[in-house]
């Protein structure tokens, strides 16, 4: 159906003590940058399913070997327009954490550029805005070749309990729309 | 789950399915039926529940089991007479190690509260076994029941082995094992017994029959006592058990010897005959019969074999695709060869739901105590199957709508013998297949439901409009309505904070529905109509903009073309005759893409009325496997789950009741309501299902 | 009928009970007052004592009592160890 792209191992930590892996994506032209750890496999964007009555970020679900999972569209969950699918657009599959269940989570992202080593040390706090975004969606800035990229809490960002409580939100605003 | 995790689970089942086994031997004997064999059923359930736990080193559970166990001997050798109130005792008990249990599994052990009622249930049993025969006898010892915390300085163990059949044949012999525990502290007392042996000519004597009572004064701790039996452990079965220091032993002087069977007896403490009664008795045959396999791997299979069903569905439209005769052929054989390893899987799952009702003899049986009424419970279909999944999340359903039968339902004594009814009451559980479901039926001979008081009392609480007429079915439907309760006085058992709308939610959350049939003066009748399986679903595949939604077969009735001369905002039509109020789903969905070719109406059920679902595309019908969808949509209402197609593609499965629900709370919302169609807030009237009024 | 005990000797272990079943079994069912001479026995094991319990109970339940006249050092530990001392022959036993 759709190829892999990349699967990230398990556990991949750089071999420099202080050091961490990132995936780095482009969204809407910015780029940001994820913990590896969190991700299970990058998939192209494939035949996607819309769930009724969702918010806009929530772009609808994928079946990924025999699971349905849900794809979240990080642009327009940033508050900023819905991605358009092109050529490169894909979908990162990541797991998340919530109430001590792991779930998986699909985002869809412009294109991914790569994995980067990124030192502690090279980690600045995130500043209180110029983000672009919501400032506790933002784990640090990551400096990378004199450039800083924002390293994303996914655990804000893909908060279960928020996207349920949006997608409720927004499937009642439908029904007294309609 | 490592393999000790692993085996402890298999232990609280086990224990779980005995403790049932007990509290239904136990109901059995107090209502005067039950043999020998149930006494004994009883006392192999309480033995291997100590033994088990032993292995465990649950100490507070063997010390305690090991008193019921001493009490149900008594009851064995004639001792004791078995009447109502030892049974209440017994059942006390037998709560008491299954709140030990859930305390072990849970990992808060050490409540208070617990340790001074098994105090108080010890102090009970004790005084019934002290009777003038057992007094003569030596003590018993205080079984130390409190933790297992590691002793200062030496102290008593006693030690029960019964080695298991190859032991000999392993090369093992059981006396070295004496032997090298004697060098690990003092052997106070040393009892070997036979268990088991067959018939002389039937005896071999290369398996091992011989059972070893240990009683030894050792430094060394449980473990080390177990490490002297590491050789054997796979192939004996070995209760460690600490016993106080300092509380009256056994025997100090001599080597208590005991005769195996049936020899004079010696003066020996009642426990040592017990415990070697007991393990001759002992005996598991159904063991063999069946595998215990967790429910997790059974579910893995079963959603592997999901996984293969839309495989060959992909690889049979593929086949459809390229015209190919010999393919489809082959696809075919293949689909119909995974259909069939499907089900199989599927009856993998299946249980009896005779489990489940046996627990309502204990309910009944204490609940008609409280009540002060007599209750018969009749059980009929005890071995009609059905999903495992089901069976658990129908429990509490099911007991609500017992305890309503016998709280509401059945009159007491006095009134029923005033009405000229027997003076018991009558509640009978029932079970069957119909048509691709499963009916529980819980039926009283009780009062039956007040038609006029219900829909007093709907209507003083704003469910329903006043002066509406509504049919009986319905009528009897508004008790399932939110804040509704017909029960003048509220007792103990009904006002606990959950209502029947309750019920009728997580019957509904199993794609279930609840049908209710009451002749006043005679009884009521709640039908609980079940899907067999939570894993697949009969659907009718439809489409709406560019997705394709599912849904269940069950709630179709028809489908036909949208008649053409429909004005745009009309949301009812006439189908023959009668008025079809309908929802547009790209409405519903807000799909903003215009509509290809004709649109259809899926005609659905809708409680006792119908309803219409306009929709782009009919693809019809297919089996789906039901996929949850994540946790995001957990308040999603309107979509059920999804399913994979044979493309590939995700299907959302349509959750009729709430759509309709949504509808007609909007509509309500949006104006004067209709006659007939309540004005309340909550879930409507018009969406109680009653497929039992199917033909 | 002169009282002729049951004799085994040698070995009596997992590796004889099987021959040493049926006719020590035989004499517990059959005889009058059923004898056991254990006194030659050089190897003895739980198989042995178990062979001999089950004699034991086979007389018992016919109503007799088999009786353990002799006992060699090795059968006299293992029955000690055994918790089962009663049974030795007095002499052995003292």
């Amino acid at each position: 159906m759709k190829s892999a792209v990349l699967h990230a191992k398990p556990g991949a930590e750089s071999a420099q003590p202080g050091v961490s892996q990132y995936l780095t994506f482009v969204l809407g032209g910015e780029t940001y940058a994820v913990g590896i750890l969190r991700i299970k496999e990058i998939i192209e964007y494939g035949a996607l399913t819309s769930v009724p009555m969702m918010p806009s970020f929530i772009r609808g679900v994928i079946n990924l070997r025999g699971a349905v999972v849900p794809v979240v569209d990080l642009q327009a969950r940033f508050g900023k327009t819905s991605t358009q699918v092109a050529r490169r657009t894909c979908i990162v599959i990541l797991e998340i954490e919530s109430n001590g269940e792991s779930q998986d989570i699909g985002v869809l992202v412009d294109a991914v550029n790569a994995v980067l080593d990124i030192a502690e040390a090279d980690i600045e706090p995130p500043p209180s805005f110029g983000t672009g975004i919501r400032p506790d969606f933002v784990e640090g800035m990551g400096k990378i070749d004199g450039r800083f990229v924002i390293i994303l809490d996914l655990s804000r960002v893909l908060s279960i309990d928020e996207l349920a409580r949006l997608a409720s939100a927004s499937q009642q605003e439908c029904e007294s729309a309609f | 789950m490592n393999e000790f995790d692993q085996a402890r689970q298999t232990f609280f089942d086990e224990s779980r399915d005995m403790l049932r086994e007990i509290e239904d031997a136990l109901l059995v004997l107090e209502s005067g039926g039950g043999d020998a064999e149930t006494l004994n059923g009883l006392f192999r359930a309480a033995h291997t529940i100590k033994g088990s736990a032993g292995l465990f080193g649950y100490e507070d559970v063997v010390a305690f089991t090991h008193e019921v166990e001493t009490v149900l001997d008594r009851l064995r050798a004639g001792e004791l007479a078995f009447g109502e109130e030892l049974a209440g005792l017994m059942l006390a008990c037998a709560d008491h190690v299954s709140s030990l249990l859930a305390e072990l599994e849970s990992g808060n052990t050490g409540e208070t509260a617990d340790r001074d009622r098994g105090t108080g249930l010890v102090t009970r049993l004790r005084s019934l076994y002290a009777t003038p025969e057992a007094t003569t006898r030596a003590a018993s010892p205080a079984v130390e029941a409190s933790s297992d915390a590691p002793a200062s300085g030496p102290c008593r163990w006693r030690i029960d082995v019964r080695f298991g059949a190859d032991v000999f044949r392993n090369g093992m012999d059981p006396l070295s094992f004496i032997r090298y525990l004697g060098t690990r502290g003092e052997l106070v007392r040393v009892v070997t017994r036979l268990f088991d042996v067959p018939p002389a000519d039937r005896f071999d004597a290369e398996t091992c029959h011989l059972a070893l009572d240990i009683l030894v004064h050792t430094t060394a701790s449980r473990e080390e006592l177990e490490k002297v039996f590491d050789f054997v452990r796979d192939d004996c079965t070995l209760v460690l058990t600490r016993v106080t220091e300092g509380a009256p032993s056994v025997e100090t002087t001599g080597t208590g010897a005991v005769p195996t069977e049936g020899g004079t007896e010696p003066v020996v403490a009642p426990e040592v005959v017990n415990v070697a009664m007991t393990r001759q008795k002992e005996q598991r045959a159904e063991e063999a019969r069946f595998i215990r396999v967790q429910a997790d791997k059974l579910d893995e299979l079963i959603s592997l074999v999901g996984e293969l069903v839309i495989a060959g569905a992909g690889a049979t439209l593929v086949a459809r695709q390229i015209r190919h005769m010999g393919m489809l052929e082959a696809t075919q054989s293949i689909s119909d060869l995974v259909e069939e390893i499907r089900n199989s899987a599927l009856q993998l799952r299946m249980v009896q739901i005779g489990d489940t009702f046996a627990r309502f003899r204990r309910v009944v049986r204490d609940v008609s105590h409280d009540l002060g009424k007599e209750i018969e419970l009749e059980i009929r279909g005890a071995d009609t199957e059905l999903d495992k999944s089901v069976v658990e999340k129908i429990a509490d359903p099911l007991m609500h709508l017992v305890r309503n039968a016998m709280d509401h339902g059945i009159e007491t004594g006095d009134e029923r013998a005033a009405a000229g009814k027997p003076r018991a009451g009558h509640l009978r559980l029932n079970a069957y297949h119909d048509s691709g479901s499963i009916v529980i039926e819980v039926q009283d001979d009780g009062r039956g439901l007040d038609r006029a008081r219900i829909l007093r009392k709907a209507v003083e609480r704003g469910i329903v409009p006043e002066n509406t007429e509504l049919p009986e079915d319905e009528v009897f439907g508004l008790i399932f309505m939110p804040g509704f309760s017909t029960a003048e006085t509220v007792t103990n058992l009904s006002g606990r904070g959950v209502g029947m709308d309750v019920v009728k939610r997580n019957i509904e959350s199993l794609r279930g529905t609840v049908h209710v049939a009451s002749t006043p003066g005679a009884g009521t009748k709640m039908a609980i109509r079940l899907p067999l399986t939570l894993a697949i679903i009969d659907g009718f595949l439809v489409t709406v903009g560019r997705s394709s939604y599912v849904i269940p077969l069950d709630m179709v009735v028809e489908c036909i073309e949208l008649p053409a001369d429909i004005p745009a905002h009309a949301q009812h039509f006439n189908l023959r005759g009668e008025v079809l109020p309908f929802l547009r789903m790209r409405d519903v969905f807000q799909v903003e893409d215009s509509v290809a070719g004709h649109e259809s109406v899926v005609v659905v059920r809708n409680g006792t009325s119908r309803a219409g679902l306009v929709v782009d595309r009919l693809l019809g019908e297919l089996q789906a496997v039901i996929k949850p969808l994540g946790r995001i949509f957990r308040d999603l209402q309107g979509i059920g789950g999804s399913t994979i197609l044979g493309s590939g593609e995700v299907a959302l499965i349509l959750d009729v009741p709430a759509l309709i629900a949504r509808a007609t709370r909007n509509s309500t919302l949006a104006g004067p309501a209709t006659a007939g169609i309540p004005r309340s807030p909550g879930r409507l009237l018009t969406e109680i299902p009653s497929s039992l009024e199917r033909e | 009928m002169e009282r002729v005990p049951y004799v085994v000797a040698g070995e009596f272990t997992i590796y004889q009970v099987a021959e040493q079943k049926a006719p020590l079994l035989a004499m517990a069912a059959d005889a009058d007052e059923p004898e056991l001479d254990l006194g030659g026995v050089t190897e003895f094991d739980a198989a042995g004592m178990q062979l001999v319990l089950v004699a034991e109970q086979l007389a018992r339940d016919a109503g007799k009592s088999l009786r353990l006249v002799a006992a060699s050092p090795a059968v006299a530990e293992a029955f000690r160890v055994a918790g089962l001392d009663d049974r030795l022959p007095r002499e052995v036993s003292a």
